[in-house]
């Protein structure tokens, strides 16, 4: 195999900062092999894409990529011919509001003449399987398909190596899943050479090899199978093991001859084996826990017959929601999923009355009756003892109650200094607190969000880490104390050490501070893991609204929706296909536990 | 909400209008505006009111759509119409107090104005209504092109205005969910005196100065990492056409730069009893 990148003991700091980015990095990559790059946030996984690329010089070291000599003379802007990069954000990658003009845009930029130009478009559009949207608006496309134009706009440059930082990571899981398609499909179609720099480490197993970063050195490199068994290893630089690793090792834990796998229908395949050999052929595990019965509560939300519609009366006119009826009971930890696109975002803005029912708005008139026609039915709302359908509704102290965070909520910090930033929100809620009380509750929410309040309280939020930016903003929604925390994708684009840390913080709000807890995501696994109810979002309906247990016995209906279902529903499905049934919460702990229990009682034990 | 809502006018339906070369659009336009000033005659005017109702219809676009462009310019109709009929200067004096007076130039003059301006802004909303952004984007590079040779940037331009309206639905979203989120915590940007409602924005511009400025540099390595090196040797894949649709907007415009002209030279001849309610002075 030619080697198309070497790197010789490559070395970056950016200027102004201490330290190496990348430190002391050698590693090659020959052709058509397809490389996944792991790391925690800020291991230099980028950095590296840059310098490959030629976007960032090295300070020390030597690239070689395709023979060139990245360092000399003007290699660098030759390199990036060849070396296609994928950047993180579908948005910002697009210079025309066209798809094909954007695709264009590569080309003509390296001299290609206008009928290969025509060629190379039609060409990159069926790689990515977008023929269809030649003549779109990039700003009516979903994710996916926005970040597949993405790869299309970088593969009519016709490159040898195409590398994806991070491209995945804010794309929802069907927009993930045909990203990585069609980049397997290149790879093994085309031959191309593929580097993807990802945080999923599900995606990171797709590939030949993998290289793992830590502090800007590359710690292991090997085949995912060889990577991923290094269960602690990985752990001590800050990466998590994919669940189906966790699952296997707490299986294997427990006596189970449990071989190397990477795949659900494999660790199904392996668990029916080891069931084999104790004669356990049929059966059930425990029995499913009776549903509680549940009082109402002081603040249950109760939603009927919501529909919405953006861009009334234009010719845009879309339909979001289309007769919602759901109930959130007070103290629950409630997801809320769907595709991006669903409703779910429209449906939870609702509840804070930031999208008011018709019949609150101010010019709102009663629609007269028509006769023969059956009197239109009005959408209703209530949050505990607010009636969001009733004009004189305090909608102020109904937003001091139920806060909302936002997607990347990070990205609305504004103050100079954190203390201000967090208290925006209850002095704009109560005018009249004093010094010492906004004090006091500023610091309480800073630190239950886990930041040291005497270290951050004067600094400038813009100056923090990600992670960081994240907390604060979450402190400045929930200093208001508000008994209902509403948070949309709260884990989006954070890397897995981050996602679990945030995970976590949202349990605690949940126990002290928070009495409901509602998430609006589109992970599968997440809301198996967290949540005691969810409700599935389809299409503007509810499609289904249960414990995660029941909702996914129903796999097979929310595959048809093109819904995923979490990995342990996977795996028991399989199971299921053998007779044996595994009733667990889908829980990552009480699957394990379940399965456990069950090769316990085998005959053969 | 401004949600998913393409900016700008664009009424999406295929017609003969829309899809003219977005060139010969505007300098049809261009063309139509100049007959509008050359005409100075009621006959003329109306000829250039046939070729309107002739787009309009062709167009398809919803009459009231093309109207409502109309609403914005009411008040400077009223304005300079009120201006013009008491203080413009003529023979036929109907009415005098101090230095107002109404005269029959002045009243001819007036509503001449009117529909002149009235006119104008609709020809100018068929062309918005019926070519997208993009499209005229295109067109102002093309007709620009020749100014490359005084080393004018037109492939700069061109870009910039490309990318600006390539961002502006991105924005736009962005600045709804800076919005709701600040709302959430209990903003109040619609009560207050002035003063009060421009300190509220700050935690909307803060946030999406920040954004536009992270935007912009992630699109800078975007373009760099897609070779950009400014418009050396740079070759170009869209080309726009002139069409059969085109020379028969041509005629049509012909027609009445023609017939304009034609009105201004003869309109004594068509019907000399009324001529000085025609003509304007």
């Amino acid at each position: 195999m030619e080697d198309i990148i070497i790197c010789e003991n490559l070395k970056y700091s950016y200027p102004g900062q201490n330290g190496f980015a990348v430190n002391g990095v050698s590693f090659t990559v020959g052709r058509g092999e397809f490389i996944s790059v792991i790391g925690h946030n800020g291991s230099g996984k980028s950095t590296l894409a840059r310098l490959i690329n030629g976007l960032l010089e090295p300070d020390e070291g030597k690239l070689t990529v395709l023979g060139m000599d990245v360092n000399e003379g003007k290699n660098a802007i030759e390199v990036r011919r060849h070396v296609g990069v994928v950047f993180q954000n579908p948005d910002n990658q697009m210079v025309a509001s066209v798809v094909e003009d954007d695709i264009a845009f590569g080309p003509e930029n390296i001299g290609v003449e206008r009928e290969e130009i025509g060629r190379r478009i039609d060409w990159a559009l069926s790689a990515v399987g977008m023929e269809k949207y030649r003549y779109a608006t990039p700003a009516r496309l979903s994710g996916g398909q926005k970040q597949r134009i993405a790869v299309a706009g970088v593969l009519a440059i016709k490159p040898d190596v195409l590398i994806l930082d991070e491209s995945t990571a804010m794309l929802d899981p069907r927009g993930r899943k045909e990203v990585i398609d069609v980049v397997r499909k290149l790879n093994k179609e085309e031959g191309m050479t593929i580097i993807l720099i990802t945080h999923f480490m599900e995606e990171a197993l797709l590939a030949d090899r993998t290289i793992v970063m830590n502090r800007g050195e590359i710690v292991l490199t090997g085949t995912p199978e060889q990577i991923f068994k290094q269960g602690e290893a990985l752990q001590t630089y800050n990466l998590s093991l994919p669940r189906i690793s966790v699952i296997a090792g707490n299986l294997r834990a427990a006596g189970m001859e449990i071989g190397n796998v990477l795949k659900p229908e494999e660790l199904a395949d392996e668990i029916l084996k080891n069931f084999n050999n104790r004669g356990i052929y049929a059966g059930q595990s425990s029995y499913p826990a009776a549903a509680e019965a549940q009082n109402p509560g002081d603040w249950d939300v109760e939603i009927k017959n919501l529909t919405f519609t953006y861009s009334k009366k234009s010719p845009f006119a879309t339909k979001a929601l289309n007769g919602i009826n759901l109930r959130i009971s007070d103290g629950d930890f409630f997801g809320i999923i769907g595709h991006t696109g669903s409703g779910k975002s429209t449906l939870v803005q609702h509840l804070n009355a930031l999208i008011k029912l018709p019949q609150a708005e101010k010019k709102y008139h009663k629609p007269k009756a028509k006769k023969g026609m059956p009197a239109p039915v009005l959408p209703s709302l209530t949050v505990g003892k607010f009636d969001l359908a009733d004009k004189k509704t305090d909608f102020k102290a109904l937003r001091a109650s139920v806060g909302m965070v936002f997607q990347y909520p990070e990205y609305q910090l504004f103050a100079e200094t954190v203390f201000a930033d967090v208290a925006f929100g209850l002095k704009n809620f109560n005018k009249k607190l004093s010094a010492e009380e906004v004090e006091r509750a500023v610091k309480d929410s800073l630190e239950i969000v886990g930041l040291n309040y005497e270290e951050v309280k004067d600094k400038s939020p813009f100056d923090l880490s990600g992670g960081q930016k994240r907390r604060v903003a979450i402190a400045g929604v929930i200093v208001t104390r508000p008994h209902i925390l509403i948070l949309d994708e709260p884990a989006a684009g954070l890397d897995p050490k981050g996602k679990s840390e945030i995970m976590e913080l949202l349990h605690k709000l949940h126990r002290e501070w928070c009495k409901t807890v509602i998430i609006v995501s589109h992970d599968m696994d997440e809301v198996a893991e967290n949540c005691n109810k969810v409700a599935v979002i389809s299409n503007g309906e509810v499609f289904a609204c249960d414990s995660p247990a029941n909702l996914f016995a129903r796999a097979n209906e929310l595959t048809a929706l093109g819904l995923d279902v979490p990995l342990t529903t996977k795996i028991s499905t399989r199971i299921a296909q053998n007779g044996i049934i595994i009733h667990s919460d889908c829980t990552v702990k009480d699957f394990s536990d379940k399965v456990i229990e069950l090769y316990g009682g085998g005959k053969n034990a | 909400m401004l949600n998913d809502v393409t900016f700008g006018q664009y009424y999406p339906v295929n017609s003969f209008v829309h899809r003219l070369d977005p060139r010969f659009k505007l300098i049809a336009l261009i063309a139509y505006i100049v007959m509008l000033f050359v005409a100075n005659n009621f006959y003329a005017l109306a000829a250039c009111a046939l070729l309107l109702v002739c787009a309009v219809i062709a167009s398809r676009v919803p009459i009231g759509s093309v109207l409502r462009s109309v609403k914005g310019i009411i008040f400077i109709l009223i304005f300079t119409g009120a201006l013009n009929i008491f203080f413009h200067s003529g023979q036929t004096v109907y009415w005098q107090w101090g230095i107002f007076k109404v005269t029959l130039e002045g009243i001819i003059f007036t509503v001449f104005l009117v529909f002149r301006l009235f006119f104008l802004v609709m020809a100018s909303s068929v062309l918005t209504l019926t070519t997208t952004p993009v499209a005229l984007t295109d067109g102002i590079e093309s007709l620009l092109k020749p100014l490359t040779f005084i080393k004018f940037p037109v492939h700069e331009l061109a870009l910039i205005m490309s990318i600006a309206l390539r961002f502006i639905p991105t924005l736009i979203d962005e600045t709804n969910r800076i919005i709701s989120a600040q709302k959430a915590r209990g903003a109040d940007f619609e009560s207050g005196n002035i003063f009060k409602r421009i300190k509220a924005m700050v935690p909307i511009l803060i946030p999406l100065l920040i954004s536009a400025f992270r935007r912009a540099e992630e699109l800078g390595d975007a373009m760099d990492a897609r070779c950009y090196s400014g418009s050396k040797n740079r070759t170009k894949y869209k080309k726009l056409r002139f069409g059969w649709r085109d020379l028969v907007a041509f005629l049509f415009v012909g027609a009445l730069i023609a017939g304009v002209i034609l009105f201004n030279i003869y309109c004594f001849d068509i019907y000399p009893q009324i001529y000085q309610y025609i003509k304007v002075t």
